[in-house]
């Protein structure tokens, strides 16, 4: 067996384990918990498009989010429209107001960057919450929207049980896992790499650092609003200050920041690390002592930028391959 | 050594797993708090906390649920963080990891809607002490019952306070002004103020939205001023009800009077940062510490000792949930889920221990809110002992020998 094998039979291993995992895992608890994990992987994977690969930091996605559960819940509730289709609605609507913002910001740097998109989150939730009508849409200010658990069934997005959301957020998680590699091999995305890293060298080659990274942006955008949707259909609630807050923007940068920026493998493994010492440090201390929990998170996130910078991904993909290595010297050794 | 590890081993361990089954079978009703402990309401999860733990104390140490052989309450809490899908992912854990026979909370009526849906999913009796949202026991769930009197009611009992204020004192009210939080609360209040307004021949002539967290409400109070309204209807947090009523004492704002919606008025902070800018306010609450019911100041007296602070109309819907609860499970003598939902259905609280409330009975109706929840109206005024919050309304509450002061004395 040599590396390509062995990396073949570990990623078969692991969708194996993942698409199995609801006949061993039969709480409704912890597949509630897994199903936010997945959910936050998957976000951060499309953040990790812009934020990752073109290399700025931004911090505003919680707005395309917004975007999707909006738009698909509005043409759900009003016109009954199903939310699959309302998915893609709100993808297009997220996918233009990602370029609407992309164009002025990508020419700022660094922290400038970030505020801009902060800005432009925070403004868009501050709109929400303050109007109850856009024309004919119901959106209901601050009371947000709730879904009534009527017609269950796939058409309509919705189940009694929580293996079909599973299924469906595992799915949106190895499609946009696949998306990201393709992506990284392509033209994209060496230009979206060299435009993050040196912006003026690139331009001086001939590469449409721009253009790049509004394409980024664009795809970025149109899969977090499809999220959007996932979770309106997932709690049946939506309202401004759960989804379109800034702790939402905040969790999936992190994620990235944890995991490893820029990488495919990072918002899987961030989202892995960070979502169980949050849910599990909340169920564990959150009676006896409050607020431990966001303690505990803040303090994994203070060492592992400290001691590694770059992710939790280097060191990990260090030691598999050191692992493999072994491996594959010991059988042919023998 | 072998005889100790084949036989006293096991043995050791199925007595312990059937007396651990025993214990946890016959003696515990086991209640899920979901509430919020951290985050922007965590104060009001606190207090939600302490009045919940005193009354299972209490409950307790007088023999448990004596039909269920002395059954003792056993609370388990869980943080919501104010979060929809934190509380939802409690209700889960609490309901099929924990086994929990009964849930409350959540406060945040954001909260409460999708926590509910799970629990109404389960079939799990759901006792929401308070959220005031309408929309909770309008969403047909049979397994849903709120303690607190719902929004629709707090804004009416307001404006027929103010009707009866008019006709005691004999003073014409005509222009209104709306100025409330930009939330969830405020937008649910104002709606039904407008309709209210409208009915009743008032005009509106100022209807103000503003952020909570705003650290400057000068423009609001510039508008209040040039509106010139008669009477002012507040909706706030902490932080604003104090800005507010400081920024209109500095600008000498000229109103017949003021009414808050309990919250940030009657938080235990207001008064102290107020002072006399405070005085004459009028303000609705569900429960205050000189409510003429036996029990009533003694409860307040222990909480006070025991936490610092006086109990809140809050505080005191979380304490009574727990007696109402009781009550039910003496008369269910089971720990089926249905049969203590079909108990709660068909509570009748009317005195014991616990009933500190302002009216007669807990008693649900079909939607599962408790039809009695009423609210009163008190004065901040000096009588000789400083500035405190006196009842005033309905005028059979009214504290004896108190004369409300309407309309407000130009200052």
């Amino acid at each position: 067996m040599n590396y390509k094998n062995i990396n073949k039979v570990a990623l078969v291993a692991i969708l194996l384990i993942a698409f199995g995992l609801p006949l061993v895992i039969r709480s409704a608890t912890y597949l509630h918990i897994l199903v936010l994990l997945f959910f936050y992987a998957y976000l951060t994977t499309s953040w990790n498009l812009v934020g990752g690969f073109a290399g700025v930091l931004p911090l505003g996605h919680a707005a395309f989010v917004g975007i999707g559960a909006y738009t698909s819940t509005i043409l759900f509730l009003q016109y009954g429209i199903s939310p699959w289709i309302g998915m893609l609605v709100g993808g297009v609507l997220a996918t233009i107001a990602g370029i609407l913002i992309g164009l002025p910001t990508f020419k700022m740097r660094g922290a400038y960057f970030a505020l801009a998109t902060i800005a432009f989150a925070e403004g868009f939730r501050v709109i929400v919450e303050n109007i109850d009508y856009i024309g004919p849409f119901k959106i209901n200010g601050p009371r947000g929207l709730q879904i009534p658990p009527l017609d269950i069934g796939l058409a309509n997005f919705m189940f009694a049980s929580k293996e079909p959301y599973y299924y469906i957020i595992l799915i949106m998680l190895v499609a946009v896992v696949v998306l990201t590699y393709v992506i990284s091999r392509s033209k994209l995305g060496y230009y979206l790499n060299a435009g993050g890293e040196e912006p003026e060298a690139a331009m001086a080659l001939g590469v449409n650092v721009a253009r790049a990274k509004l394409i980024a942006m664009a795809m970025s955008s149109f899969l977090t609003a499809m999220a959007g949707t996932f979770y309106a259909q997932f709690t049946l609630y939506i309202h401004p200050k759960s989804i379109i807050s800034l702790d939402l923007s905040f969790e999936i940068a992190f994620i990235a920041l944890i995991g490893g920026r820029g990488s495919i493998a990072g918002p899987i493994l961030g989202a892995l690390l960070l979502r169980p010492v949050g849910d599990f440090s909340r169920i564990y201390f959150g009676d006896t002592l409050p607020g431990m929990h966001l303690i505990i998170f803040g303090l994994v996130l203070i060492l592992v930028m400290h001691y590694q910078p770059r992710g939790l991904q280097e060191p990990l993909t260090r030691l598999y391959n050191n692992l493999i290595r072994r491996i594959t010297h010991n059988t042919t050794g023998r | 050594m072998q005889i100790l590890r084949r036989i006293v081993v096991p043995a050791l361990a199925i007595s312990l797993i059937a007396g651990s089954y025993a214990t946890g079978h016959a003696e515990n009703v086991k209640i899920g708090n979901i509430i919020p402990l951290s985050g922007p309401s965590a104060t009001l999860g606190q207090q939600g906390k302490a009045a919940r733990e005193m009354a299972v104390e209490e409950i307790n140490a007088a023999g448990g649920i004596k039909s269920l052989g002395g059954a003792k309450f056993e609370l388990v809490f869980a943080d919501s963080e104010s979060k929809p899908e934190k509380g939802v992912a409690e209700a889960e854990r609490l309901i099929n990891t924990e086994k929990v026979n009964v849930l409350t909370g959540c406060w945040n009526s954001a909260v409460t809607y999708p926590t509910t849906a799970v629990a109404e999913r389960y079939g799990i009796p759901f006792v929401v002490p308070v959220s005031v949202s309408d929309k909770i026991t309008d969403q047909g769930f049979k397994t849903v019952f709120r303690i607190a009197a719902k929004d629709s009611w707090w804004t009416r009992d307001q404006f027929a306070f103010l009707k009866d204020m008019e006709k005691e004192f004999g003073t014409k009210v005509e222009r209104l002004a709306f100025v409330y939080e930009n939330g969830d609360w405020g937008k649910g209040f104002a709606g039904q103020w407008k309709k209210l307004a409208e009915a009743g021949g008032y005009k509106v002539v100022l209807d103000e939205p503003y952020p909570s967290t705003a650290t400057d409400l000068s423009p609001v109070v510039q508008k209040i001023r040039r509106a010139k309204p008669d009477v002012l209807l507040l909706v706030s947090n902490a932080a604003d009800a104090i800005l507010l009523t400081n920024t209109l004492a500095d600008y000498k704002v000229k109103l017949k009077a003021i009414i808050a919606s309990g919250g940030g008025h009657a938080d235990p902070s207001f008064l102290k940062t107020t002072g006399k800018n405070a005085q004459y306010l009028f303000d609705i609450v569900e429960w205050e510490t000189d409510v003429n019911k036996p029990g009533a100041k003694e409860a307040n007296d222990k909480y006070k000792a025991k936490y610092g602070q006086n109990l809140t109309g809050e505080a005191v819907d979380a304490y009574v949930a727990m007696y109402v609860l009781k009550d039910a499970l003496e008369r269910a003598a089971s720990l089926d889920p249905e049969k203590i939902r079909e108990a709660l259905a068909a509570t009748n609280l009317s005195s014991g221990p616990g009933m500190i409330v302002g009216y007669d009975s807990v008693k649900f109706d079909k939607t599962g809110q408790n039809e009695n929840a009423s609210l009163v109206m008190v004065q901040v005024n000096d009588t000789g002992k400083g500035l405190e919050r006196i009842t005033i309304w309905p005028k059979s509450a009214r504290r004896a020998g108190y004369t409300p002061v309407f309309p407000m004395p130009n200052k």
